[in-house]
């Protein structure tokens, strides 16, 4: 029941106002610095595209493996950076549920940071291509999502850099290249248990962060 | 909150005596807020928000302040609740503790003990940053980031001190390094994030000797974590290495060189505090390993613990490290006077020192690196045919060779014109030598001192002997021939498997020429099998007169 104008009392809803939906995602994105997180995808596309022009990556895709290794790397610490908010007491007042928000967040920052990705890396796409960049792209970002719940959101590049450099070192040893979950990081493209690996990984990421959300930072941040 | 009061209200400062005070809900900064040297307060503090039990640790030092109760604050007694900033932060107040931190445990049993009972020296203000914080944390991250990689290699180096420099060094460029840089940065930034950094600037240290405070425990526990894991990876590697020894300078420059990273990280923290200066600067890091390292001019030298020491053949020459070590150092210490010297014109002092180092890496090139006096000699086993010599890097391979030779060693036994030795030097052989196939690099024939498996290596060791390095197959009855003194001087079952798939494939696509080569090769090793024993040495003597010849005659070779 709502009053009107008049001062009767009607029974229509109160209409928002218009554009208020619209207000309301400018503000979120505000909030979690989303424009200078999609600014810092782009910027990674264009770096990866300015290091790919070199021919012979187009000649040996081995050339490559840098670039799906690191370019996954700064997109995911800007999705885990952009978890960040600076009001989490307010935020913790809201009366509508927070996960769906988080999950809408996480899974449309991936998928433009997988979008972006693909098209910026040249050749082949089973060869250290375009599958290798998304699959990278949705396993960092499953990683980041999970650190952002366990250490805090915008420390959260921190284990993904960990675990990418550790991955990236022992990937010339028989036993790591070999074992395609484990190594889920470094094989070439179609193979099934990386994949696996790296979606579970976004998954179980996602999943978490959507549902606990980001840590909020305490004393060793 | 606890705030320090002097015996009299005059007495030393550094004879305190601790009672206990709190600054509202959020007490706990350790730091003293807005009190220069002199001022005088009365028994309250300034907590700013975000009680850290960390601190910022930059608070006046004891002494600085004159007043009874001077702000000397330290992260180590202070709350650690998880409040965040706000204006009721930088509030004083003087409520009676309630919660007491994590540090409430080692105060006077009760708050406001009273005076003279506990009459403690304060602890040293670097120990909050020492022992809690980051610091640790990214210590203790960096030390499994560098264990996972360099225990997944162990194939690949234990056993040889060339290798094992090579991969704590490039574990050290690619994983160390760019961490480095990053932790250094978010480091950098903590004032920022806290909203500290005018409580901190206004703190009577001088900022050159604030930013230390906060950067040094963390470039030392990064560089603890590197040495921790070198200590370890040395360890595991001398009991398989057999002659040589740790190149310990290497280990040095890699550790200083990864805390002058941090504090240079840090300062460029300082700098640009950024949500993501951090992985920036890791990403950074590696870009710059990544040009730099794999750059084929002399300026690959200039990438930070990228030590180029590929096996046991080179070694690095003494000063190498510590001269990379202080390319990386005086860019650190140029970053930091730049920031916070009062006369920031100094900062080019470190700024000249590192780009000397710098010339000085660049200009001497391949000079860096010089011969490994062990790789020139080689022990040898001269109670075999031929002899079996291995190189002076891994003396202590040379049972095990003998012992994977030995089988070939038999059958050659009391055979003529063979070669005297096989030789294992970085060399061509002389006349009357053969190669010794190739025992490094470790991780592919020899695993911990052991040959991994003798009979493919007695077959590689038997091909050395019959016409080694010939491009150009000789003519069929020769090939035919060689064949079969192949297979029966070091018979090979994953050889014999793989000639059966060849000899299927050929029957399935009806190439009978293979076949009939085939069918031949089987009737001359049956030939050679029948034989007596001293009928086939003297056969072999024969064939081995021949058998260094890469383009013989068909008629000179004898036949099966």
């Amino acid at each position: 029941m709502n009053t009107g104008p008049n001062g009767r009392r009607t029974s229509r809803p109160a209409r928002p106002a218009p554009g208020h939906r619209l207000r309301r995602l400018a503000l979120y994105a505000r909030s979690r610095a989303v424009p200078a997180t999609v600014a810092a995808l782009v910027c990674a596309a264009l770096l990866t595209v300015w290091m790919a022009s070199r021919q012979d990556t187009y000649l040996d895709p081995y050339r490559r493996v840098p670039l799906v290794a690191l370019a996954p790397l700064l997109a995911a610490a800007a999705t885990g950076a952009s978890l960040h908010t600076h009001s989490p007491e307010l935020d913790g007042t809201s009366v509508r549920r927070w996960w769906p928000r988080r999950l809408a967040h996480l899974l449309i920052v991936g998928a433009l940071a997988a979008t972006l990705l693909a098209l910026a890396v040249p050749g082949h796409v089973q060869e250290f291509g375009a599958a290798a960049m998304v699959r990278n792209t949705l396993g960092a970002i499953g990683i980041t999502a999970g650190g952002a719940v366990l250490v805090g959101a915008r420390l959260s590049w921190m284990p993904t850099t960990l675990y990418f450099s550790a991955v990236y070192l022992s990937a010339s040893s028989p036993r790591v290249n070999n074992a395609t979950v484990v190594g889920w990081l470094m094989q070439p493209g179609p193979q099934h248990g990386a994949w696996a690996a790296a979606l579970a990984l976004f998954v179980t990421g996602t999943a978490l962060c959507a549902a606990r959300g980001a840590r909020p930072e305490g004393p060793r941040v | 909150m606890t705030a320090r009061v002097r015996p009299g209200g005059d007495g030393p400062a550094h004879t305190p005596t601790r009672t206990e005070t709190a600054h509202g809900a959020d007490a706990g900064h350790g730091t003293a807020h807005g009190n220069g040297p002199g001022r005088r307060e009365t028994g309250t503090r300034h907590g700013n928000g975000p009680d850290d039990g960390n601190g910022t640790t930059l608070g006046a030092a004891p002494g600085h302040d004159a007043g009874p109760e001077t702000g000397t604050g330290h992260g180590h007694d202070a709350g650690h609740g998880t409040a965040r900033p706000s204006a009721a932060g930088l509030r004083t107040g003087t409520a009676p503790v309630t919660r007491p931190g994590r540090g409430g445990g080692r105060r006077g049993p009760g708050a406001g003990g009273g005076r003279g009972r506990l009459r403690r020296s304060a602890p040293h203000p670097l120990r909050a940053e020492w022992l809690r914080g980051f610091a640790p944390w990214a210590g203790a991250g960096l030390l499994l980031a560098l264990v996972w990689p360099v225990a997944a290699k162990a194939d690949q180096w234990q056993g040889s001190w060339g290798a094992t420099t090579y991969t704590l060094s490039s574990a050290a460029a690619m994983i160390s390094v760019p961490f480095a840089l990053a932790a250094g940065g978010w480091q950098g930034g903590r004032e920022h994030r806290r909203r500290t950094t005018e409580l901190r600037a206004s703190t009577a240290r001088t900022p050159l000797v604030q930013l230390l405070a906060a950067a040094l425990p963390l470039a030392c526990w990064l560089a603890a974590a590197q040495l921790l894991v070198t200590a370890g990876t040395l360890a595991a590697c001398a009991p398989y290495a057999s002659a040589g020894g740790p190149a310990y300078t290497v280990f040095a420059g890699n550790a200083l060189t990864i805390a002058a990273c941090a504090v240079l990280g840090h300062a460029a923290g300082r700098a640009v505090p950024l949500r993501l200066t951090a992985p920036v600067l890791a990403i950074g890091g590696y870009v710059t390993v990544g040009a730099l390292g794999t750059s084929r001019s002399d300026v690959r030298h200039l990438a930070f613990c990228m030590v180029q020491v590929l096996g046991d053949r080179d070694l690095a020459v003494w000063w190498y490290p510590l001269v990379s070590a202080l390319w990386a150092a005086g860019l650190a210490a140029a970053a930091v006077l730049a920031l916070t010297a009062f006369r920031r014109a100094t900062a080019l002092l470190p700024l000249g020192a590192a780009l000397g180092a710098a010339a000085l890496l660049v200009s001497t090139g391949d000079g860096l690196l010089r011969d490994n006096p062990l790789a020139h000699r080689q022990v040898c086993d001269t109670s075999t045919t031929p002899n079996v010599c291995v190189n002076g890097t891994y003396p202590g391979m040379l049972p095990e060779v003998t012992r994977a030779l030995s089988g070939l060693a038999g059958r050659l036994h009391g055979v003529q014109n063979l070669p005297v030795r096989y030789e294992d030097l970085w060399r061509s052989p002389h006349r009357g030598e053969v190669q010794l196939p190739n025992l490094g690099p470790i991780g592919w024939s020899v695993v911990r001192g052991k040959v991994t498996d003798p009979r493919r290596y007695a077959w590689e060791a038997a091909h050395m002997l019959v016409r080694p390095d010939c491009g150009k197959a000789p003519a069929e009855r020769i090939t035919v021939t060689d064949e079969a003194v192949l297979r029966w001087l070091a018979p090979d079952p994953a050889y014999e498997k793989l000639r059966a798939s060849f000899r299927a494939s050929a029957r399935q696509e009806r190439n009978t020429k293979e076949l009939a080569k085939f069918r031949a090769e089987d009737t001359a090793y049956a030939r050679l099998t029948a034989m007596s024993d001293g009928e086939r040495r003297s056969w072999l003597g024969r064939y081995f007169a021949t058998a260094d010849d890469c383009h013989p005659k068909p008629s000179e070779v004898p036949s099966l």
